[in-house]
Parts: C-alpha cells; sequence; structure tokens
C-alpha cells in the first residue's frame, strides 16, 4: 500500500511532469486563461494517461519489442478520441475553448513517457497509480498557473469575482507575455524552494 | 566601463565599436551623459503638462533605482545604483506614459524593468531588450485603458487624441501645426512630444560621442522616406513626411531608445541595419498596424536581431576568408 | 491575397510560439545553438508542408467520403509518424548531406504537437488544398524565425550571472514571453487590408 502511495504522490510532487519534469508545456501554457479551461484539461488528460497506462500495462507482455511504440500511439490516440467526444458532449463550451489542445493530448510527451518508462514495464495496478499521479499533478499545476493568471488577468476565480471591483485586471496575464512570465517565475519560485539550479 | 562594453561583444571575436569609449568614460560618466541630454525633454514635459509629470518622473527613478538596489542586495550582488543606469531606465519609463496615468502604473512599471528585464538576465549588459521599452509594451497590454486612446492635451486638463491617431484615422480631431508638433505643444506621452528638446539633447550626445550619429539618422531617415512613399492617400510619394517626423516617439525612440548600448550593435553597419530596420517596421505598424504608433515595437522587435546584425557586419579579421562571430 | 494573409498570419500575426503556444518542447529544447535551431527548422518546415498537404488530402478523400472524422486525431497522428519515417528514408537515400543535418531532427519531429496542430487547424479553419499547404509552411516558417532568433539570444545568456534559481527553464520561458511582448507590435497588422 505504502509503494502504491509512493508511486501517486511521485507524480504529484518529487516528477511533476509540468513543475518539476517541465515537459508537454503547449497546454499548461495554452489553456490557463481561466481555472475552468485547465481544470477541464486536467480531467481529459486525467482520463487518457491512466486508461492508456492500464491498457499499455495489460498488453506489455503480448506487444512485440519493435512495434511498440506505434501500439502505444494508437492506444493514447484512441483514448484521446473518446476524450475529445465526451468532453464535447459534457463541456461543449469549454472544448470548445479548449480547441486543438484536447487532441493535441495524444502528441503530449507525457502521455508516451509513461506507456514507455512505466506502464511497459509495471503491472496494472501500478501503472493505473502511476497515470492517475502524474495526471492530477498535471492538473494541479494547470489550476495553480490558472487561479495565478485568472485572479490577476480578470479578478476572478472560476468565474468568481474575488478581487474588489477597484482592482483594474492586468489584461497582459491571460496574453501569451503573461502566461510565459508566470511560468518562468512560478518554476523559478520553485527551485528556490527546494535548493534546485539549473545550468545556463 | 572597457570590460562593461566588451561584455556586450562577447564571443570570439572583440569587435571594436564606435565611438570609442575612451578609458575615462566610466558607465556613470555615460549615464550622466544621458539624464543631462533628457532634462529638456524632462523641462517641456513639466512646462505643457503641469507638476504631475515631475511626480511621475521622480516616482519613475525612485522605484528603479530602489528595485535595483533591492534585487542586487537578495541575489548578493555588488549594488550598482551609482552608475546611473537604473536611474535613466526609470526617465525613460515615466516619459513613456502618459500624464493621467495612475502612479503604480510607473511603479509597476519600472519593477518590471528593472527586476524582470535587466537583473533576471544578469544586470547591465545582459538584457536582450530595452528594460524601458519592454515595461511600457507590457504595460499597454496590461492596462490599454491608459496607454492608448487619448492622452492629456498640453497646458490643458483635458484629453484629446494624438496626432498619430488622428492621422491614422482611428481618432477624431484637428492635425496641429507643425510648429505645435516641433515645440511639444500637442498630446502625447510625457518625454515624446516635444521634437525640439529631444533633438537638442540628442546632438548634445552625438556630439558628446555618447551615442553614434549612424541610429538615429538612419532611422528617422528611414521613416521619412518611407512614410513620404506609402504615407499618402493619393498614390505614392505623397505622404507627409515631415509629419511622420515630428509626431510621435520618434524622436525619443531613435535619439534615446534605439541607441542603448545593451541593446543595439556594436558594429558601424550592424548600426545603420539597426537603424533602417527600426524604421521599416515603425511605417509598417503606424500605416497598416493596429496600433497608431510604432516607434517602441520597432525598437524591441530590433533587439531581437542585434545578434544577427552583428555576425552579419563584423569587420573581417584580416587574413580569414570569412568572419565569424 | 487570401495566401498573403495566411502568410503574414502565420509568420507573424498568429505565430505559433509567441501567439498559439505549439512546438514548446523543441522550441525549449533545441535552441541552445543557432546552427542546431536552424536545422530543427529546416526539418520542420520541410514535415509540416508535406504533412499538411498530405494530412488535407486524407481528410478530404478518405474521412470525410467515409464519413469518419471522429477518427481524425488517430489517423492524423498515424500518417504524421509514418510520414516522417518514410521522410527520413527518401532523404538517406536521396541526399546522405542532407540527411547528416536533418536526420537526427526528423525522429524528434513526430511528436512536435505544431505538425499535428498545424493538420488539424487547417480541417478546423476549412482551408482548401493550396491554403492547406501555404499555411503549413508559414506556420512552420514562423516557429523557425522564432527559435532562430531564440537561439541566438540564448546564445548571448552562456555568460551572464543569472540568479541560480532562474537558470534552466524559468530564464527561457521568461524570455520566451519578453518575446512575444515584441511580437505584440504585429497585432492587428493589415487588418481591414487583409484580414
Amino acid at each position: 500500500m505504502k509503494k502504491l502511495w509512493n508511486i501517486f504522490f511521485n507524480g504529484i510532487i518529487n516528477e511533476n511532469p509540468t513543475l518539476r519534469l517541465v515537459i508537454g508545456m503547449c497546454a499548461p501554457l495554452a489553456v490557463t486563461t481561466t481555472v475552468a479551461n485547465g481544470f477541464w484539461m486536467g480531467v481529459a488528460v486525467i482520463f487518457v494517461l491512466t486508461a492508456s497506462n492500464i491498457l499499455i500495462s495489460a498488453l506489455r507482455k503480448i506487444v512485440p519489442d519493435q512495434i511498440r511504440i506505434p501500439i502505444f500511439v494508437v492506444v493514447i490516440a484512441t483514448f484521446t478520441t473518446v476524450a475529445d467526444l465526451s468532453l464535447k458532449a459534457i463541456q461543449p463550451d469549454i472544448h470548445a475553448k479548449l480547441g486543438v489542445f484536447v487532441p493535441l493530448i495524444v502528441v503530449n510527451c507525457i502521455i508516451l513517457a509513461r506507456a514507455e518508462a512505466f506502464a511497459s514495464k509495471n503491472n496494472v495496478l501500478d501503472s493505473a497509480v502511476d497515470g492517475m499521479g502524474m495526471a492530477i499533478g498535471f492538473t494541479l499545476a494547470l489550476i495553480l498557473l490558472a487561479t495565478i493568471r485568472e485572479v490577476l488577468g480578470n479578478g476572478t476565480w472560476w468565474g468568481i469575482r474575488v478581487l474588489p471591483a477597484g482592482f483594474e485586471p492586468a489584461i497582459v496575464m491571460i496574453l501569451p507575455p503573461g502566461a510565459f512570465v508566470c511560468l518562468g517565475y512560478l518554476l523559478g519560485g520553485l527551485n528556490l524552494l527546494t535548493g534546485k539550479t539549473g545550468e545556463n | 566601463m572597457a570590460d562593461k562594453n566588451i561584455l556586450l561583444s562577447e564571443g570570439e571575436l572583440l569587435v571594436s565599436s564606435s565611438p570609442h569609449i575612451r578609458a575615462e568614460e566610466t558607465v556613470d560618466w555615460l549615464m550622466w551623459q544621458v539624464v543631462i541630454a533628457l532634462l529638456p525633454a524632462a523641462i517641456s514635459s513639466v512646462y505643457f503638462f503641469g507638476f504631475r509629470s515631475l511626480f511621475l518622473m521622480v516616482l519613475g527613478v525612485a522605484t528603479a533605482v530602489l528595485t535595483e538596489a533591492a534585487v542586487e542586495k537578495a541575489l548578493g550582488k555588488e549594488i550598482t545604483i551609482k552608475d546611473g543606469s537604473a536611474a535613466v531606465t526609470g526617465l525613460l519609463l515615466a516619459f513613456n506614459v502618459p500624464a493621467n496615468a495612475p502612479w503604480w502604473l510607473v511603479v509597476l512599471g519600472a519593477i518590471f524593468a528593472i527586476a524582470v528585464v535587466k537583473q533576471t538576465f544578469g544586470g547591465l549588459g545582459y538584457n536582450f531588450v530595452n528594460p524601458a521599452l519592454t515595461a511600457r509594451a507590457f504595460l499597454l497590454a496590461a492596462w490599454p485603458q491608459y496607454l492608448a486612446g487619448n492622452f492629456p492635451l498640453p497646458l490643458d486638463t483635458i484629453t484629446g487624441a494624438t496626432p498619430l491617431a488622428i492621422l491614422d484615422g482611428t481618432a477624431a480631431g484637428t492635425l496641429p501645426s507643425y510648429l505645435d508638433l516641433f515645440l511639444g505643444n500637442v498630446g502625447g506621452v510625457l518625454g515624446e512630444t516635444s521634437a525640439l528638446a529631444l533633438l537638442v539633447g540628442g546632438l548634445y550626445l552625438i556630439w558628446q560621442k555618447v551615442i553614434d550619429w549612424r541610429t538615429p539618422v538612419a532611422f528617422i531617415g528611414t521613416v521619412a522616406v518611407l512614410s513620404w512613399a506609402f504615407g499618402g492617400n493619393g498614390g505614392l510619394f505623397t505622404g507627409d513626411p515631415l509629419y511622420h517626423v515630428l509626431a510621435g516617439g520618434l524622436m525619443l525612440g531613435a535619439f534615446f531608445m534605439a541607441t542603448d548600448y545593451v541593446t543595439s550593435p556594436v558594429t558601424p553597419k550592424g548600426r545603420l541595419g539597426f537603424g533602417v530596420g527600426c524604421g521599416i517596421i515603425t511605417v509598417l505598424i503606424r500605416l497598416w498596424g493596429g496600433y497608431p504608433e510604432g516607434v517602441s515595437y520597432s525598437i524591441l522587435l530590433m533587439n531581437l536581431l542585434v545578434p544577427f546584425l552583428e555576425r552579419w557586419t563584423v569587420p573581417r579579421v584580416y587574413g580569414t576568408k570569412s568572419a565569424q562571430a | 491575397m487570401q495566401y498573403l494573409a495566411i502568410i503574414i498570419g502565420g509568420v507573424l500575426v498568429n505565430n505559433y510560439i509567441f501567439s498559439r503556444f505549439l512546438g514548446l518542447c523543441p522550441f525549449w529544447g533545441v535552441s541552445k545553438q543557432v546552427e542546431t535551431a536552424t536545422g530543427m527548422s529546416m526539418a520542420v518546415v520541410f514535415v509540416m508542408v508535406i504533412a499538411s498537404a498530405v494530412t488535407w488530402i486524407v481528410n478530404k478523400y478518405l474521412l470525410v467520403s467515409f464519413g469518419l472524422q471522429y477518427m481524425q486525431t488517430i489517423v492524423f497522428i498515424l500518417v504524421i509518424a509514418a510520414l516522417v519515417q518514410l521522410v527520413e528514408m527518401v532523404i538517406l537515400k536521396v541526399s546522405p548531406v542532407l540527411y547528416q543535418a536533418l536526420g537526427i531532427y526528423l525522429p524528434l519531429i513526430t511528436t512536435n504537437c505544431a505538425v499535428l496542430g498545424v493538420a488539424l487547424l487547417n480541417i478546423s479553419e476549412d482551408y482548401g488544398f493550396l491554403e492547406s499547404i501555404v499555411n503549413g509552411a508559414a506556420s512552420a516558417i514562423g516557429w523557425s524565425l522564432a527559435i532562430i532568433l531564440f537561439a541566438s539570444i540564448r546564445e548571448r545568456w552562456a555568460f551572464a550571472d543569472i540568479p541560480p534559481s532562474m537558470r534552466g527553464f524559468p530564464i527561457a520561458i521568461v524570455a520566451t514571453g519578453l518575446m512575444s511582448i515584441a511580437f505584440f507590435g504585429f497585432q492587428g497588422l493589415f487588418r481591414g487590408i487583409l484580414f
């Protein structure tokens, strides 16, 4: 049980794909204009990553090594399509705002990386927990970034006004420069907290 | 100064820049020359826009200097506020906001310029875009209500359209006369309106060999030619070049921003190319862009091309076939 | 005229890096030197143009004809993956020199979301065949412009005294933000004339 908890929290804290490994960064920057967008993007990724990890782990003994990558891609693309169509049915407005970034989950490095590095080598339960942990880590990172951007850029959180009416929102925060600058300092701040330093 | 300037041309080749910096010319000396050169524009700004203008300028300078000191202290670096570069950045930022801008706009802009654009990248000599202009563009994207649209009119308490906005057709109003444009008796941000005052300061800097004549001459010349060629409604070469040269932020940009040591090329040819490029983008934005004025964006975009301008224009080393940087 | 609008839009106004957030992983990953950034750029232009053409044909004559649009994501990613393999083999056969220049970048391109992104955007924008190709080329050139400029700037701060916790990704991301501020100058360019 302890092992499962470790696998689960690994994706949220130590190896958070967005904030620690810094991979698959297109969606985190593109969809975090509002918390709601970030949350639903996260939900889609939780579904795709968990489901693909489970299936790839289940198939790991029968898939020939040489053609494993194409098979992983087909599995991931199938679940991405399911997520895309489901989101369109459940949340049509959000789906329209997320645009191409839902189908683009298929080329998100996080998913293929977990398939290759974890699911193809571990049992189904561990792989499911790993996928869920990673995807929840991704979702929390998106909500964090979206919170900063939506509050400063619009004065609201998930559409609810949180700053007084006198506050004049910095629109730039929900525009591309705000996304980049905000994420850059967020990562820098985390490095400062954890004592990690990089190279130039 | 010597070592500071070499930093700008790091790489295998040491490019000697023109004007050559004499040994006794320190960063402090250069920056105080720039402050002196900005004084006429600052004074005319106070004359036309009142003491609010002076307040914003002092606020910009103070915030920039304090931010520089605070960030350097936090990072455990040597405090370099005495070199005057932060003060110049703060003053130039204040020059880029209108007199009716709220005080916090200037404060946030100065913090952004120094902490984000300059110190995050390693301090003086390492920022790749002009701090004051980047901060201005950031403020414009954040609070367009204060930096686009109507600006305070001189010697008056009401706001009105800027000359370029009227010319652009995005705002109604009568075009001011050339004399008003030249003296600065028009609406605009604090430091840009008086072509005369900026020209006096700019010529002083050229005379003192603080800046190279190439950049402003190429910049202003290109704007004049292109606005003459394409700026008219009656076909080619029916535009009004004098109007385009005197209006907006061209004088301020060409003499004081495009000549920034850190973010412009060190090679003479590179400086010419930099000025021409700024001129082309300025006219592109003024005539066909989404903003009435394009001077600040043109300089920022050319800042991004500086490494290439230097690569392409380094003098050939004697005995080698082609220069490499 | 509509081609000019697509070109200006793809290269400057709606730049894939500074405005659309597509292809960021290789943008930060292979931008340490101008030379490698240029090699990657050529490979991306090459693949994005071909991918735009092929996915357009596949969409029109396979997916739409048989009512299989819901298979778009799966089919497109397979087409792109196969295409990259094919391009790699053809280049190896035709020009070993070009292969040496592009070879190491090609496998990375399958997961470059700019390629699948442009294929999907071509369809959602309802572009015709030629428009799709022009859009593929313009978007790729815009991406290339961004990465080459970024690499040249990045080379300059190799010796800078950047605060330790900002080194690596954080500084690269902040720098991208500052570049995107400069690219705001192109917002609204030729609006009412081309767009």
